[in-house]
C-alpha cells in the first residue's frame, strides 16, 4: 500500500469536497445548496481527512506535493506546493471537525435569517481559505489563504450591515489586518531578494537572521493574531453572529498568524532579538487582555478578551522556540474556546438576544447540557489537570518557569494565568449560579438536537484532545525533566489562587456595599484607554500631516522657498547690502581703488 | 410640542436614569431593591419643596452626583438604540414601493397579490388629500403638540397616515 500516495489523495479529495458546495450550483440549475447539504459537505470533508491522520499516526509519514509552477520570470519561479507534516495533518481534521460542529449549530441560530445559505456559503468560503492556509509550503499560496480569511472575516463580521457598529468593526478588522500584512510583505519582499524563493523549505540561513524580515513577520502575528498593539478589533468582531465570533475569532483564523510564526521558525532559531520581542509582545498581550476580561459584562466580550489572552500566550510559546506546544495549545485551544462561544450562543438565543451577564442567572437548571458544557470548557481553558487546555497550558507554564529568561514576562504570565481564573469563574458564577435575574415568561428549551450534539462533540473533544494529541506528537525539544516541586505546581497554585479570589470576590458583590469605583476597575473597564487614544491621535495626525502635504507644502516650497519668491528674497538680501556699499562718498570709492591696487602689488610678489 | 423640559420632567429623567445605572452597579436583585429604596427614599425627602431656585440647585447637585457616579458600561437592553440588536435587521426592512419595480414576469406568480395591492394603491390616492386636509386643520400653529397622530374624524375617511403604519416592515425578519 502506498502510503504517501493515500496522503496526498486524500489530503487533495479533503480540499476538492470542500469545494463542491461553490462548484455544482454554478454546473446545473437544479443542484441547490441549502445548510444541511454544506454542513454535510463538511462532515464528510471531516470523515475523510481522518484517513491522512490516522497514516501519520501510524507510520510517520509526511509528504511534500507541488504542481504547476508558475514561471514569473526566469530566476524566480512560484510552484503551487503544498506540505503535509504534522502541523497540516493533526490540524485539518480539528479545522474541520469544529467547523462542522459550528455549522450544525448555526442552522439552528440561524434558522430564522433569510439569507442563511449565503451566510453558510461565506463560511465555507473562509474554511476553503484557512485549509489553504494551513496546508501552503510557499509563501505565496499562504499570503492567497491570508487575504482570504481577512476578507471573509470582512464579510462575515458585518453580516448584519443595517447596523453602524457591525460595519465599524468590520472595516477596524480589515485595516488592522492590513497592518500586519504590511510586515508579511516586507518580509516577502525580503526572502524574495536574498534567498530568490518564497518555499519555506529553501529558507536557509547558516548565521544570523537579519531581525528586519522578523520583525515584518512579528507584525503580521501581531496584526492577525490580535497581540497588544493591533489587538481592538477582536473584541470588535463580536458585531458578527455568534458561529461567525465560534469560527472565526476563536478557533481558526485568529490562530493564522501563530501559525505563519510556527511555519517559519527555523528563521527564528538563531535570532535571540527576535525571539525576546515575540516573548515579550505574548506576555504584554495575555496580561492586557487578561486584565480587560475583568470587568467585561458582555458574555462574548468575555470569551473574545479569552481569546485574546489565550493568543497572547501562543506567542509567548514561540518566544520561548517552542513551535510544536504552540501549536498543540492552537489545537487544543480551538476546541473548548468553540464550545465556550457555541454555548453562549445557545444562552443567548434562548435568552431572545439578551448578552449581558447581569441580566442571566440560575441558567443550570433550566440549560442543564449547555451549562454542563460551559463548565467543562472554562475548567479545560483554565488548565484543570487532564483536561485539553492542562496537555498544553501546564508545559508551556513549565518550559517558562525552567527557562533563563526575561523574569517579567514570566511574572506577568503567571499574573495573566490567574487572572484567566478570575474572569472565568466571574463568569460561570454570574451566568449558572445563584437567582434567575432574566425576565420573567422566557421559554427556554435544548430539546434541538442541532444544539445539543455539536456541543456534547466539542466537550467530548475538549477533554480527550490534549491526551490523543500529545500521545502521538513526537516532541523536537526536549521538555523539561527535572524542576522544583513548587515550580511545577506553579500553574496549579496560581490558578487556584485566582479561583478563591474570585469566589471570594463574588462573596462580596452580595453583601449590601455599594461598589466604588477605583483607578484599576476604571482601567480595566474602559479597555486601557487604548481605542479612544490611539483611533483618534494616530488618525488625526496622519490625515492632518496628509493634508499639510498636499496643500501646503507644495504650494510652500515651489513658491516660498525655491520659486519666484524665494528668489526674489535671496536677491533682496544681496541688493540690501550691495546698496549700503554705494554711499556716494569718494572716500569710500577711493578707499576700494587703493585696497585692490594693493592687492594687485601683493600678490605679484 | 414646546422644546423646553418642565422641572418635574426632569426630576423624573433623572430619577430613571440613576435607577438604571444603580441596577448596572447591583447586580443581585436583594441587593438592587435595598439601594433603589435608599435612593427613592433621597428623591422623597426633598418632594415638597416648593422654591424653584432650591429646587433647580438640588437638581444641578444630582445631575452630578449622577455623572460621578454612573457606570462606565450600564446595561442597555438590547433592541434600544446603543444595545446589541439595535437596527440589527434593519438591511431587510425594504420599503414597499421596491415592489413597484419588480419584472412582469416576476409579478406574474403572484397574481392576486398584485390585484389587491394596485386596488390599496388606488385607495391610498384617493384618501391621501382628505388626510392632509384634516392634519393641516387640527395641527395648531405652533406646531403639533404630540408625536400622536389623531384619528379619523369623518364617516368614510381613512386616519391620516395610514398607509405609513399599513406597508411598515416587520420587525424580525421571517
Amino acid at each position: 500500500m502506498d502510503l504517501p500516495l493515500v496522503l496526498n489523495t486524500s489530503m487533495l479529495l479533503t480540499l476538492t469536497i470542500l469545494l463542491t458546495p461553490i462548484i455544482f450550483p454554478l454546473l446545473s440549475n437544479s443542484l441547490k445548496n441549502t445548510p444541511d447539504i454544506i454542513t454535510n459537505t463538511v462532515k464528510t470533508s471531516f470523515l475523510i481527512s481522518l484517513i491522512p491522520m490516522t497514516i501519520f499516526m501510524h507510520s510517520g509519514t509526511e509528504s511534500l506535493t507541488s504542481f504547476w509552477e508558475w514561471k514569473f520570470i526566469t530566476n524566480f519561479k512560484i510552484p503551487i506546493s503544498l506540505k503535509m507534516d504534522m502541523y497540516s495533518l493533526t490540524f485539518f481534521p480539528i479545522a474541520l471537525f469544529v467547523s462542522w460542529s459550528i455549522l450544525q449549530f448555526a442552522t439552528w441560530y440561524m434558522a430564522s435569517d433569510p439569507y442563511i445559505t449565503k451566510f453558510f456559503t461565506y463560511l465555507l468560503f473562509f474554511l476553503v481559505a484557512m485549509l489553504i492556509l494551513i496546508i501552503a509550503n510557499n509563501l505565496f499560496i499562504l499570503f492567497i489563504g491570508w487575504e482570504g480569511v481577512g476578507i471573509m472575516s470582512f464579510l462575515l463580521i458585518s453580516w448584519w450591515h443595517g447596523r453602524a457598529e457591525a460595519n465599524t468593526a468590520a472595516l477596524q478588522a480589515v485595516l488592522y489586518n492590513r497592518i500586519g500584512d504590511i510586515g508579511l510583505i516586507l518580509c516577502m519582499a525580503w526572502l524574495a531578494s536574498t534567498m530568490n524563493t518564497w518555499e519555506i523549505q529553501q529558507i536557509v540561513t547558516p548565521q544570523q537572521t537579519p531581525t528586519l524580515p522578523l520583525l515584518g513577520l512579528i507584525l503580521a502575528a501581531t496584526g492577525k493574531s490580535a497581540q497588544f498593539g493591533l489587538h481592538p478589533w477582536l473584541p470588535a468582531a463580536m458585531e458578527g453572529p455568534t458561529p461567525v465570533s465560534a469560527l472565526l475569532h476563536s478557533s481558526t483564523m485568529v490562530v493564522a498568524g501563530i501559525f505563519l510564526l510556527i511555519r517559519t521558525h527555523p528563521l527564528f532559531n538563531n535570532n535571540q532579538t527576535a525571539l525576546t520581542l515575540c516573548l515579550c509582545l505574548g506576555a504584554l498581550s495575555t496580561l492586557f487582555a487578561a486584565t480587560c476580561a475583568l470587568t467585561q459584562n458582555d458574555i462574548k466580550k468575555i470569551i473574545a478578551f479569552s481569546t485574546s489572552s489565550q493568543l497572547g500566550l501562543m506567542m509567548v510559546t514561540i518566544g520561548l522556540n517552542l513551535p510544536q506546544l504552540a501549536f498543540l495549545h492552537i489545537s487544543t485551544h480551538a476546541f473548548f474556546k468553540a464550545m465556550l462561544f457555541l454555548c453562549s450562543g445557545s444562552i443567548i438565543h434562548n435568552l431572545n438576544g439578551e448578552q449581558d451577564i447581569r441580566k442571566m442567572g440560575g441558567l443550570q437548571k433550566m440549560l442543564p447540557t449547555t451549562t454542563s458544557c460551559l463548565t467543562i470548557g472554562n475548567l479545560a481553558l483554565m488548565g484543570t489537570p487532564f483536561l485539553a487546555g492542562f496537555y498544553s497550558k501546564d508545559q508551556i507554564i513549565e518550559c517558562l518557569n525552567t527557562s533563563y529568561l526575561n523574569t517579567w514576562a514570566l511574572l506577568l504570565t503567571l499574573l495573566a494565568t490567574s487572572f484567566t481564573a478570575v474572569y472565568t469563574i466571574r463568569m460561570t458564577v454570574l451566568v449558572q449560579t445563584g437567582f434567575v435575574r432574566i425576565p420573567p415568561l422566557t421559554p427556554m428549551n435544548e430539546n434541538n438536537p442541532a444544539v445539543t450534539s455539536p456541543i456534547t462533540r466539542l466537550a467530548l473533544g475538549s477533554i480527550m484532545a490534549g491526551f490523543i494529541i500529545t500521545s502521538f506528537m513526537i516532541p523536537m525539544k526536549t521538555p523539561p525533566t527535572t524542576m522544583p516541586t513548587y515550580i511545577k505546581a506553579m500553574a496549579m497554585l496560581v490558578t487556584v489562587l485566582g479561583i478563591i479570589m474570585a469566589l471570594e470576590i463574588s462573596k462580596m458583590t452580595q453583601t449590601m456595599i455599594l461598589t466604588k469605583q477605583g483607578r484599576f476597575s476604571n482601567f480595566s473597564t474602559s479597555l486601557g484607554y487604548f481605542n479612544p487614544l490611539v483611533h483618534r491621535i494616530s488618525t488625526t495626525n496622519l490625515l492632518s500631516g496628509g493634508q499639510n502635504i498636499a496643500s501646503h507644502l507644495i504650494d510652500l516650497s515651489w513658491y516660498k522657498k525655491l520659486g519666484p519668491e524665494g528668489l526674489a528674497s535671496l536677491q533682496l538680501a544681496a541688493t540690501k547690502t550691495s546698496t549700503t556699499l554705494h554711499s556716494g562718498l569718494i572716500k569710500a570709492y577711493l578707499g576700494c581703488f587703493a585696497l585692490s591696487i594693493l592687492i594687485a602689488l601683493m600678490s605679484t610678489y | 410640542m414646546a422644546a423646553y423640559l418642565t422641572h418635574q420632567q426632569k426630576v423624573l429623567r433623572l430619577y430613571k436614569k440613576s435607577l438604571r445605572h444603580l441596577e448596572s452597579w447591583c447586580i443581585h436583585r436583594d441587593k438592587y431593591r435595598y439601594f433603589a429604596c435608599l435612593l427613592r427614599d433621597r428623591f422623597d425627602k426633598n418632594k415638597d419643596v416648593k422654591d424653584m431656585v432650591k429646587a433647580t440647585e438640588l437638581l444641578k447637585a444630582g445631575e452630578q452626583e449622577f455623572w460621578a457616579n454612573q457606570h462606565p458600561q450600564p446595561y442597555i437592553f438590547a433592541d434600544s438604540p446603543g444595545g446589541i440588536a439595535y437596527e440589527r435587521y434593519e438591511m431587510y426592512k425594504i420599503p414597499e414601493w421596491c415592489l413597484d419595480f419588480w419584472h412582469p414576469s416576476e409579478k406574474a406568480m403572484y397574481p392576486d397579490y398584485f390585484a389587491k395591492r394596485e386596488q390599496w394603491k388606488k385607495l391610498q390616492r384617493e384618501s391621501w388629500e382628505r388626510e392632509i386636509k384634516q392634519l393641516q386643520e387640527e395641527t395648531p400653529a405652533d406646531g403639533p403638540r404630540t408625536e400622536a397622530l389623531p384619528p379619523a374624524r369623518k364617516e368614510g375617511h381613512l386616519p391620516p397616515m395610514w398607509w405609513q403604519h399599513v406597508t411598515r416592515p416587520r420587525e424580525q425578519p421571517m
